[in-house]
């Protein structure tokens, strides 16, 4: 939820503060916005995710220690999420 | 309590460990090699299993079948509460609420015990300390010297007003059917009223106790059909099922294939064809109220697959456990009492 609002205002303030820029420039700070704010639901979907997931795994861990390898390896499954978006800032 | 809380269940958390637990109770092989063994090899075979602590805890003082059954029931009251420590919100309420029918068992073990005259310290280690009851309620019950004492202990519980209302007609007939009739339907009215007109997250609880109910009705008619005893059905209806109305149920629980028939007509009936069938074979009330318990517990599991992030999985671990325990004690007491293989087999619900 944090990064998701941090992600938002870092993209927002350059617009807020130039008042009067050009069509082009204006165009890519909201293209930037745009891919900022899919990063952070992404980000937020991803924790939401963890969240379920996380929990599962360490019940699973506190009754069988031999789960480690699968329980660290479904947790952070969610979090490719996180990084196809991040893709999507480089391709714009 | 009447409310449902509303916090955060933790069902992820609770269904991953009651998973695991499921996944290492005893297997058919297991009741095989069971079956094969003498009392005393039984409680080894315990001991190198799940139930090792409680074996070892009890094996000075208990040795045979003693030390199996008190160990049973140690270890399954040790996993109940594990549950209820793991679990939070909702799930927590709805399996304090299911878990008092650990106090509805131990309320009959009193009962009879007191009834029949058993040893106080004999009636205590019967009991599963997996309800509300605390230690010194139960020990109160135990060492009651008449039935009355046993009623007056439970005043303040929520079996109370129905054993009080009961007692009249126990002193008439001297039976315990009336008082042990009154517990569990203290039982489930309380559950049923306190769960009903909650939102979401209770709506598989009350489909769970549904089956229960319509299982346990289903039961007890039978039960009455075959006793010969000349006893209203109605009387032990339990409201809260969806399957039968007291007034068919009796009909129906005279005529088997017309009882089987409706059970799977109805939307038990995709989920437990095998089972049904099994009914439809079964000879005896034994083998019927076995293949009633097998078509429970089947399910239950149905739900736990149904609904994984719900407290079912948690009701069908419950349940199952409860089967293993039984399984066990059975196996015990027939291999006790020179059982065959085969007769041991039929008392046996293997799922």
């Amino acid at each position: 939820m944090f990064e998701f609002v941090i992600a938002f205002v870092n993209a927002i303030a350059p617009l807020l503060n130039n008042a009067a820029l050009a069509p082009a420039e204006l165009t890519g700070n909201i293209a930037t916005a745009g891919a900022a704010l899919g990063v952070g639901v992404a980000a937020l979907g991803a924790g939401v995710a963890e969240g379920g997931i996380g929990a599962a795994a360490v019940g699973a861990l506190a009754e069988d220690e031999e789960f480690f390898g699968n329980a660290i390896l479904f947790t952070v499954l969610p979090e490719t999420l996180v990084i196809l978006a991040i893709v999507v800032i480089f391709i714009i | 309590m009447n409310v449902i809380s509303r916090d955060a269940s933790n069902y992820a958390y609770v269904n991953a460990r009651v998973k695991s637990r499921r996944a290492v109770l005893f297997d058919e092989d297991d009741y095989r090699t069971l079956m094969r063994m003498g009392t005393s090899e039984i409680a080894r075979f315990l001991e190198e299993s799940e139930y090792e602590a409680e074996v070892n805890d009890l094996g000075s003082r208990f040795s045979g079948v003693d030390l199996v059954e008190y160990a049973l029931n140690r270890n399954l009251a040790k996993h109940f509460d594990d549950l209820l420590q793991w679990s939070q919100g909702t799930l927590r309420d709805l399996l304090v609420r299911y878990f008092r029918k650990f106090d509805a068992w131990n309320v009959k073990t009193a009962l009879r015990g007191v009834y029949a005259d058993t040893d106080p310290a004999e009636i205590e280690q019967d009991f599963i300390r997996a309800g509300e009851l605390d230690d010194d309620t139960l020990s109160v019950l135990a060492e009651a010297d008449e039935v009355r004492t046993v009623v007056d202990a439970l005043s303040e519980t929520l079996f109370g007003d129905a054993l009080d209302d009961a007692y009249g007609e126990y002193e008439e007939t001297n039976s315990l059917v009336p008082l042990e009739n009154a517990v569990d339907l203290a039982f489930y009215d309380r559950l049923l009223k306190q769960v009903q007109g909650t939102s979401a997250g209770t709506r598989e609880f009350v489909k769970f106790l549904q089956a229960d109910i319509d299982f346990r009705n289903v039961r007890n008619a039978v039960r009455l059909a075959r006793s010969g005893a000349n006893l209203d059905p109605a009387e032990y209806y339990i409201e809260g099922g969806r399957l039968f109305e007291p007034s068919e149920l009796d009909a129906l629980a005279d005529n088997w294939n017309e009882l089987v028939a409706r059970l799977r007509d109805s939307h038990y009936g995709n989920e437990l064809a095998d089972e049904l069938d099994e009914l439809d074979e079964a000879g005896s009330l034994i083998a019927f109220e076995h293949a009633l318990d097998a078509a429970l517990l089947s399910y239950s599991k149905h739900l736990s697959h149904v609904f994984p992030l719900s407290v079912c999985p948690v009701l069908g671990y419950v349940l199952a456990k409860e089967r293993e325990v039984d399984n066990v004690r059975a196996i015990a007491r027939g291999r006790e009492v020179g059982l065959t293989e085969e007769e041991i087999e039929e008392e046996l619900v293997i799922l």
